[in-house]
């Protein structure tokens, strides 16, 4: 009983938020108006004009090293940690020598 | 127990890892045109590292691994990933000036020599990863704590 409810109410809040975050009737967030939409996603942006402004015909490129490229240096910093990180860790240590 | 995994494995390695390389490498370099960059083309390269530490042992691997020169090279991927983003900042941070300015890498889009920076940063980042998931792969096949 107990687990039926709770599936139950799981599945009524992820349809509240799948109301809720419809782009079509949903709630909006940020700039409101009738180009409320072409703010906030800007996936036609990039296909209208991505092959003009950055160049390369592959447009997942061009807004991974042009338009977020910012996210491109946090993944390469993230791999570089989680490598030194790796490698601190597994490292023979002091005490493994007594053992 | 010997190291290596025997004839067939590696004959098949033998033949297969430069193909991977080649395969790899094209998706780095056409990373602005088809599907994939340097973070894919990158891991497959490394693949072939894997494939080649499985087949022939770590001990093989040992003497072809040199952690100073794949520090290095990590190194210089980051470095130029960053240099290359600096180009523009007469503008912005990572501004495509190679592109709007026509300067290099500026032919019809679609062709290899197109997209400004793209090109460039595609083959630092996949050196970046390839030199990088080598380096963790043999951390973890070096610094294993079981005995034989």
């Amino acid at each position: 009983m107990k687990r039926t409810l709770g599936a139950l109410s799981l599945l009524f809040i992820l349809g509240v938020l799948l109301i809720v975050a419809s782009p079509n009737y949903g709630l909006k967030f940020g700039l409101g108006g009738k180009d409320w939409q072409a703010h906030r996603y800007t996936d036609q942006y990039y296909i209208e004009h991505g092959v003009e402004e950055v160049g390369g015909t592959n447009i997942v490129t061009d807004i991974v090293f042009d338009y977020r490229g910012y996210d491109t240096i946090g993944e390469a910093t993230v791999l570089f940690t989680a490598i030194a990180g790796a490698i601190a860790l597994l490292r023979p240590w002091r005490r493994d020598e007594n053992e | 127990m010997s190291e290596d995994m025997g004839l067939i494995v590696k004959t098949t390695a033998r033949a297969t890892i430069p193909l991977i390389g080649i395969f790899g490498a094209y998706i780095v370099s056409h990373g602005h045109l088809t599907p994939g960059g340097g973070f894919q083309g990158g891991a497959t390269i490394a693949g072939a590292g894997v494939l080649f530490l499985i087949a022939f042992g770590l001990s093989e691997a040992k003497k072809r691994y040199d952690h100073h020169v794949y520090s290095a090279l990590e190194s210089l991927g980051g470095l130029v990933f960053l240099g290359i983003a600096m180009l523009g900042f007469s503008v912005a941070f990572f501004y495509n000036i190679l592109w709007r300015n026509g300067i290099a890498f500026a032919g019809k889009p679609g062709t290899l020599l197109s997209a400004g920076y793209l090109p460039i940063m595609n083959l630092a980042v996949g050196l970046k990863v390839f030199a990088g998931l080598i380096s963790a792969m043999m951390a973890v096949a070096t610094y294993r704590r079981w005995k034989e």
